[in-house]
């Protein structure tokens, strides 16, 4: 067994002899060899799992890779980054000739799992001559301990360094966590580092973790698509599971697509097993994964994996390939006269991601295509192949690889990635579409103690007298489920809502109120009112404009037939006809002062509210809206006066809170606002509005610290940082 | 305005924008971002019966109409309802970029600093 004559003939593998301590198959070997039968036998019965833990920390570059699993090599060339004092080990292991061990190494692959006690247990036996720490203990507690380390390193501003660690019998998904978790920590820890230091830092402890790095390399965008990356998860801030993992989500719902093993089994599937196109993918993984940090060291490197790919491909026996344009072409990368530029070729690489990186190339001139370079060397020009592909622009070429790959996409490239992303986003927040998309349609809360209560519709009034809206949306609710044609349960419902700060559920009430009772005024007002905050004003015109028809001292004025434009010209006219008529009828110099606004006359608007304010002057709602027409015609100050008063009011008036908080947000205050919006949303947490807005005034007053809290809209949190 | 055919919920918002770039905040604003913005606003479906809107945070102006003085550093193409939803924080552009809903063309650095930051917010009656 290969394995085994590697264990035992020790020699030839570590001719230097000396560096048995730095040289970990070396000691271990010693260790096995002068430890028990019992672990001999052990070790024969599982002749090659002491690999698993140790050659992927102690791989590097060699032919044999070449014919190893498709997509590791990435892997492999990371550890190489990062244990770079195993070299003499590197050198010696190339130069033995070892096929076999290969084989055994493959075939172990699928036995890891069960197998990790053991190979734990005996790795720990040669391992623990090398480090000072010994990983000993259940799984759990070795990865504790080890996450812990990386903690500390952080504390001490030591750079991390990879560890070997015996196998964990780490599941897909645990890694997967691990690394959404330790980058996000990393970020938190070397918040005054640099962004390479921090990738450093998380490839060393993944890489010990045995976590796929070229994970990390798929998900960030390398180049400039990362810096939108990075932008992305910074403003995503707390919706980071979604956010932060919507890569390896998206990758685990088209995991064919994504992944570039699946991409090259693929491609084989179609073109035989040459296995060339794994090589080929390798080969562009590769030039990726270095030109991440080094461009010009991508290139050498490049060239170097060419050209062993060359003579990989050169090594093939099927003539009909050894013949291919494909190796013409691929010897002449290798000789130099033709390179890669990494990030074109990582593009046409991963399927899914160059589709969104040839959309991005189309918008960003700066790119030079990878067709348009090979193109530039007119070296090519006699090769059919470079020839044919270079005609062909990047994304038609894409394209035609999504079809052989899956048969076949959309048209539009974009719209295929973005599509299915928003399946998954959809699927993400099936609930908040809904009430997104079905406007109209009135939401209940989910629990309501109301619901079974004698007098629902007395216990809303009570509860909207005292100001404790919340409640008295609860109560009311429970009365129109209890009667749904109550026309003042449904009214009150959405002036609740309304001054709740919720236009959608004010509107989706209003709208029953006025199925039940299609000639009351008040909801036809409010309707108008909520339509107009919506800045949807046809709509908030034909309300207004029904107002006038249905009211009995005014309906006269309108003409009789309803034409099926409403202008808006025609309908101011009107009202101040009625204006004129009945000038101390408040309600009409409301309804004017909504008009005004939504032909956005705000002075003439704040006149005409002004006017109602004198006839009414304890309306609430009045001093309101005088605020917000101030507020959006810019005369900030004033707004906050008068929403003051309407708080005099009415204290517990969220919408005049919100307002408040816009306002301050609006002149530029935004620790005040935020005060504010935080008041607003501790009276009703469902203000979505005013949480949106809160969390720009955080980020526009730099407290990204408070952003989480803002996400996971824990209120308490903000309350106790944001006194008012 | 008012002429019912083609009502914008935007041009009521972007209104609002122009007076509030006069305002302090809106000067802050003007010098933070430096920028000329290009926005194609779309009633219903994306590329037709656009409004042109300039967004010039250079001058401080909002215009309808393309930019006359160059090209814009970004030029925006989303749909009425959405650019509504972008600029009051309700949907994220990068969001809205990743489900086509809004198209970029121009400086990508330009068009991260198209956040919701820069408007104004309505207030509500």
């Amino acid at each position: 067994m290969a394995m085994r004559d590697l264990v035992t003939g020790g020699a030839s593998c570590n001719d230097s002899g000396s560096s048995s301590s730095s040289n970990p198959l070396g000691s271990l070997a010693n260790a096995l060899i002068g430890s028990s039968s019992k672990t001999r036998d052990r070790l024969k019965e599982i002749p090659t799992s002491t690999s698993s833990g140790s050659s992927n920390q102690f791989y590097s570059n060699s032919d044999e890779q070449l014919t190893a699993l498709p997509g590791s090599e990435s892997e492999y060339q990371f550890n190489q980054h990062s244990a770079g004092q195993d070299v003499g080990f590197l050198h010696n292991y190339r130069s033995a000739s070892h096929s076999g061990f290969t084989e055994a190494w493959d075939d172990i692959q699928p036995e890891r799992e069960s197998n990790f006690l053991e190979s734990r247990h005996i790795y720990n036996e040669g391992f623990a001559t090398q480090t000072q720490q010994s990983w000993d203990g259940p799984p759990q507690k070795i990865l504790s301990g080890f996450l812990h380390s990386f903690v500390d390193s952080s504390r001490f501003g030591a750079p991390f360094r990879p560890t070997a660690l015996p196998m964990l019998g780490l599941t897909k998904g645990e890694k997967q966590c691990i690394r959404n978790r330790s980058s996000i920590m990393a970020r938190h820890f070397f918040a005054d580092k640099s962004e390479e230091y921090i990738n450093a830092q998380v490839d060393a402890l993944l890489c010990s973790l045995d976590i796929d790095n070229d994970i990390q390399l798929k998900g960030p965008l390398p180049g400039r698509v990362r810096e939108l990356e990075e932008y992305w998860n910074e403003s995503q801030g707390l919706r980071a599971p979604v956010a932060d993992g919507w890569v390896a989500e998206y990758r685990q719902n088209k995991p064919e697509l994504f992944n570039p093993n699946g991409w090259a089994n693929l491609f084989e599937q179609e073109h035989g097993p040459n296995g060339w196109a794994s090589e080929f993918e390798h080969d562009q993984a590769q030039a990726v994964s270095l030109n991440q940090s080094n461009q010009h060291m991508s290139r050498l490197a490049g060239m170097e994996q060419t050209r062993i790919l060359a003579h990989t491909l050169a090594q093939n026996n099927d003539p009909k390939f050894k013949n291919s344009r494909f190796l013409q072409f691929v010897s002449k990368m290798s000789r130099g006269e033709l390179f890669v530029e990494g990030n074109q070729v990582k593009e046409s690489s991963i399927s899914a991601s160059g589709d969104w990186g040839a959309e991005y190339r189309q918008h960003h001139d700066g790119g030079l295509s990878w067709a348009d370079h090979a193109r530039e060397k007119e070296l090519l020009g006699d090769d059919k192949w470079v020839d044919e592909f270079s005609k062909l622009n990047v994304q038609d070429w894409v394209g035609e690889f999504e079809h052989q790959a899956e048969g076949a996409v959309g048209e539009d490239i974009m719209d295929s990635w973005a599509s299915a992303y928003d399946e998954y986003l959809n699927e993400q927040s099936v609930a908040k579409h809904n009430s997104d998309s079905s406007k109209g349609v009135y939401v209940f809360s989910d629990m309501n103690p109301y619901v079974g209560h004698p007098d629902p519709l007395k216990e809303g009034q009570e509860l909207f007298r005292k100001g404790l809206l919340s409640e008295s949306v609860l109560a009311l609710e429970a009365e129109v489920l209890k009667n749904p044609d109550n026309a003042e349960g449904w009214r009150l419902l959405g002036i609740a809502h309304a001054e709740n700060d919720d236009d959608q559920q004010a509107i989706a009430s209003m709208m029953r109120a006025q199925e039940v009772d299609p000639t009351n005024l008040e909801v036809l007002l409010a309707l108008g009112v909520s339509h107009t905050n919506e800045l949807e004003q046809s709509t908030a015109l034909k309300y207004l404009y029904q107002w006038l028809r249905n009211h009995s001292k005014y309906g006269t004025l309108s003409p009789e037939e309803l034409p099926d434009s409403l202008y808006y010209a025609d309908v101011a006219r009107i009202f101040n006809e009625a204006a004129q008529i009945s000038p101390e009828d408040a309600d009409v110099h409301i309804v004017l002062g909504v008009l005004y606004n939504l032909s956005r006359e705000y002075d003439k608007a704040i006149d005409s509210f002004k006017t109602a304010i004198k006839l009414k002057p304890h309306d609430y709602s009045l001093w309101n809206k005088l605020g917000a027409t101030q507020a959006n015609s810019v005369q900030s100050a004033e707004a906050i006066d008068a929403y003051q008063q309407a708080l005099d009011l009415k204290p517990n008036y969220v919408r005049a809170w919100a307002n408040m908080g816009i306002s301050y947000a609006n002149q530029g205050m935004y620790e005040e606002s935020i005060r504010y919006y935080v008041r607003a949303l501790a009276m009703n947490p469902k203000a979505d509005n005013a949480w949106q807005y809160l969390r720009i005034s955080l980020s526009c007053a730099s407290r990204n610290d408070m952003l989480e809290a803002c996400d996971s809209r824990n209120i308490d949190v903000l309350q106790k940082e944001f006194p008012l | 305005m008012a002429d019912s055919d083609q009502q914008l919920k935007s041009d009521a918002f972007l209104e609002q924008m122009k007076t509030h770039l006069t305002t302090d905040a809106g000067k802050e604003i003007t010098k933070k971002i430096g920028l000329v913005y290009q926005l194609h606003i779309a009633p219903k479906k994306l590329g037709f019966n656009e409004v042109i809107y300039t967004v010039d945070l250079k001058k401080g102006e909002v215009k309808k109409g393309a930019f006359e003085g160059g090209k814009p550093d970004a030029t925006f193409s989303f749909k009425d309802e959405d650019f509504i939803k972008i600029a009051t924080g309700k949907m994220n552009p990068q969001i809205a970029f990743m489900r086509g809903a809004m198209k970029i063309k121009g400086s990508i650095s330009a068009a991260q600093k198209f956040t919701p930051d820069i408007f104004p917010k309505p207030s509500k009656m």
